[in-house]
């Protein structure tokens, strides 16, 4: 049987890779995209939501990756716009936080700083005995 | 009341690092030992299953905290409650803090924490472990400032030796340098720390090797050569096969504790084995539920607040020691008065307060009875204990010259990536500022290079990228700024030595008191000019490093920040060590100190201090090694004592 997918989890995963500059693969691996998801469905009232994947569609629509940039950066980032949910996606995907309080134990070990700082969460994923007395080692690069 | 009636040779009072080392000296001597413990039961246990457990709890607290500070992974019970970083506030005058466990009655708040439970705060220090400088012992004779020491540096020195054994210090004796360091004489000829040193970090050599050879630091009007040096600490590494000793055992014939190749006691069958000579290198000691898991530090990065696999040291691992025919652990027992008999002034048992319900305010009391009585509670409980109960404190000294290392940092970016948030915290420091005769003028400092960037003064890299996003950005840009900025960021510490002062101290006042009625430490704390001057000279000096490497200095001092100073016309800022140092401490004499040279209170015969409060003065070094170093001392002193 197919796993229930929630509906426009679709836009929400396709607009995070342009708030966030990580390919899809990359944020599908990390395993939290429906975790996050239904985070803004529990924080946000639906009609806000509604709005905010609307605009993120007509976004998508858009010819260039300029063009969709520059949209995002308009309509999306603002703080006053959809209960800023640009900025709280970004955050939830780079820190695995809402509204400052860390969503999971899982969410903090796959949040995506560590990997743009070049290590891994502290306490989780560890590298081994002496990797730190060479300069990191990149896998999947 | 109701009293036990059993009569145990020694009540311990604490299960941290001082508390762990008397247990297991004296119920591995064949002594009846009474240990309690404040905190839940929860992995003191002695069984593994509840241990790992109990520890993975811990993990998975930390992982979910949002402010990962040290005290984060560990329960904060109202009935046994935890001086908290968090709660630190800025003070008002005339107006105490009281939003944490500790009241801040100032002027500055106390900027170090501790943890109230089983190992106590060993389950989130760091694990540096340098030894005191033997000047460190005389700063009055050499200095004019502070006190000396009962003893000298030797005297200490066996001692320091089976802390080593006891903690599993890995380091490199040779590599040792600096001020007042001479590896021969400090050392002795072929003395060798259990395990090789920790690696240094990639960051450390890229800072090393952007200072021109032979630099010289200008402090105090006068040029210092500025060394680094590889840092030695309590976290397993690869044991060293050249390390003679197998284990510490007590010796009663000649009434001395002695490191010796020939037995080692097994945590498994809990006795002593014959060690067969080709098996006498170091065995590293690993996670309290397993022992093949931790034997090597995996570079967690996260030492301080939690070693998620133990390779870190904990003082569980030397309470597990214990032989369990002859201890007692009681948990949930929060020691709240020691009685005493006027007439000849020998105690005569340890109030406890026994609770189920940690949150609950409900309690049985009881009375522990014993020979000889030890209070382990840490520096700033133990003096509040013996306050409460209104005892070894004919000097008039119980609970003054409360120190703490006061840490300046400064932070930067380097020009190139050093890759900072990875491995342990520190893996090398700089001497060059721990002795001289600038420390007439200003205190002196031990200076480590920080491993996890600017992590603790900015809570990076979440703040960067929580900066970054509110200031508009996303995407490719968000993500290359971080990938820029955060594996170029570099931290120091000034960890500056404070100087006894009476007026530094923890009292008492009925006003304040905790959920089961015990009194609550509060604390009155200042820096004096002697610090101010430390933290002026010390920014020039980072600032003369700064320049040398190439770094961008971002440091910023605000009065924002509780802990600042003004000092000629500049704001400082400083942040607490975790090293609570000097409530009640030893001297020659019972007129201006509370125990003697084996922390034995001068008031009471059978009344015994353990920890960091017991130390005159703080030298450079984290504090310990050194406590440690003690606790064996008083460890051998109590043996001789129920022997006689
Ligand atoms: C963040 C941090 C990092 C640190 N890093 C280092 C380092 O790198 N190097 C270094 O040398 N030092 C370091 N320290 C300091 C070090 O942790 C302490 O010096 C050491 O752990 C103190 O040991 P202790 O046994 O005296 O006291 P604690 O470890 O505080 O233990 C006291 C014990 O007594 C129990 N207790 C308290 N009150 C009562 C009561 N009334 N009744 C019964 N039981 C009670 C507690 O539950 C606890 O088990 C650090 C500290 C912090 C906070
Ligand atoms: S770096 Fe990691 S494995 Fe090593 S001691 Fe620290 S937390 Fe433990």
């Amino acid at each position: 049987m197919d796993k229930h997918i929630p509906p426009r989890l679709d836009v929400f995963l396709d607009i995070s890779t342009y708030l966030t500059g990580f390919p899809l693969i990359d944020l599908q691996s990390t395993g939290m995209a429906e975790v996050y998801f239904n985070t803004i469905v529990a924080h946000v009232n639906p009609q806000t939501i509604d709005q905010f994947y609307d605009a993120c569609e007509s976004i998508l629509k858009l010819k260039s990756t300029e063009a969709i940039n520059e949209t995002i950066e308009k309509e999306l980032i603002p703080n006053g716009n959809y209960a800023g949910l640009g900025q709280k996606i970004i955050l939830m995907w780079y820190l695995g936080t809402w509204d400052g309080n860390v969503i999971s134990a899982q969410s903090y070990t796959q949040s995506l700083v560590w990997e743009v700082a070049e290590t891994h969460p502290p306490g989780a994923k560890q590298p081994g005995y002496n990797s730190w007395s060479e300069p990191p080692i990149k896998i999947n690069c | 009341m109701e009293n036990n009636t059993t009569e145990y040779d020694v009540v311990i009072v604490g299960s941290g690092i001082g508390g762990s080392i008397v247990a297991k000296t004296l119920s591995q001597a064949g002594k009846k030992v009474l240990l309690l413990e404040a905190g839940l039961e929860a992995g003191m246990s002695f069984q593994k299953k509840e241990a790992f457990d109990n520890y993975m709890g811990y993990l998975n607290t930390f992982y979910e905290k949002a402010a990962k500070v040290p005290n984060s992974p560990y329960p904060n019970l109202k009935d046994a409650p935890s001086p908290d970083v968090l709660d630190i506030e800025p003070i008002t005058a005339c107006q105490p803090s009281t939003k944490g466990y500790l009241v801040q009655a100032g002027p500055l708040p106390f900027g170090s924490d501790a943890w109230r439970g089983p190992g106590g705060t060993t389950m989130h220090w760091l694990g540096s472990t340098p030894r005191m400088l033997p000047n460190d012992f005389r700063m009055k004779t050499l200095y004019g400032v502070g006190v000396d020491w009962p003893f000298d540096y030797n005297t200490l020195k066996p001692y320091y030796e089976m802390a080593e054994f006891e903690i599993g210090v890995s380091g490199s004796v040779s590599e040792q340098k600096g001020p007042d360091v001479d590896v021969e004489r400090d050392y002795g000829e072929n003395y060798q720390f259990p395990m090789k040193k920790v690696p240094q970090s990639y960051l450390d050599k890229q800072v090393i090797e952007s200072v021109p050879s032979g630099f010289k630091v200008f402090f105090n009007g006068k040029e210092h050569e500025l060394q680094f040096v590889s840092t030695p600490q309590g976290r397993n590494s690869i044991p060293n096969a050249d390390y003679p000793y197998a284990d510490i055992v007590w010796n009663k014939s000649s009434g001395k504790l002695q490191l010796q190749a020939e037995k080692r006691w097994n945590t498994f069958t809990k006795a002593y084995e014959h060690v067969e000579q080709r098996h006498a290198t170091y065995s590293p000691v690993g996670a309290v539920w397993d022992d093949h898991q931790g034997h090597r530090c995996e570079g967690n990065a996260s030492c301080v607040p939690i070693c998620p696999v133990q390779a870190k040291y904990n003082a569980l691992k030397t309470l597990r020691k214990s032989d369990p025919k002859h201890i007692a652990i009681r948990t949930r027992s929060v020691a709240s008065k020691v009685l005493t008999n006027e007439e000849t002034g020998e105690v005569t048992g340890i109030v406890y307060k026994k609770y189920e319900n940690p949150s609950s305010s409900v309690f049985e009391s009881h009375v522990a009875k014993g020979k000889i009585y030890v209070l382990a509670a840490n520096a700033i409980e133990n003096a509040k204990l013996l306050l409460a109960s209104g005892i070894a404190n004919s000097s008039d000294q119980v609970g003054r010259n409360l120190m703490d290392h006061m840490v300046m940092l400064t932070w930067g970016l380097l020009p190139k990536k050093a890759y900072p948030f990875r491995g342990p915290g520190s893996t090398t420091n700089i001497p060059t500022m721990r002795d001289g005769e600038f420390r007439k003028d200003h205190a002196a400092c031990i200076s480590p290079i920080d491993n996890w960037g600017w992590g603790w003064p900015k809570f990076s890299p979440g703040s960067d990228v929580e900066n970054a996003v509110a200031q508009g950005m996303f995407g490719e840009s968000l993500r290359n700024h971080i990938h820029h900025i955060v594996p170029r960021q570099l931290l120091l510490h000034f960890e500056c030595e404070q100087t006894p002062e009476p007026e530094n101290r923890v009292t008492i006042d009925p006003n304040y008191l905790d959920n089961l009625g015990n009194y609550r430490p509060v604390i009155h704390y200042s820096a004096s000019d002697y610090m101010k001057k430390a933290f002026a000279e010390y920014k020039k000096v980072s600032d003369q490093i700064f320049k040398a490497a190439g770094v961008q200095d971002f440091t910023e001092y605000t009065t924002d920040n509780p802990d600042h100073v003004e000092y000629q016309g500049k704001v400082y800022n400083f942040w607490g060590a975790g090293h609570i140092v000097g409530t009640h401490r030893m001297g020659n004499n019972s007129k201006d100190s509370v125990v003697n040279e084996n922390g034995q209170t001068w008031d009471h015969n059978n009344l015994y201090l353990v920890g960091c409060g017991n130390m005159p003065t703080l030298g450079t070094s984290n504090p310990t090694l050194t406590m440690s170093a003690l606790a064996f001392k008083t460890s051998e002193a109590i043996l001789n004592h129920l022997n006689s």
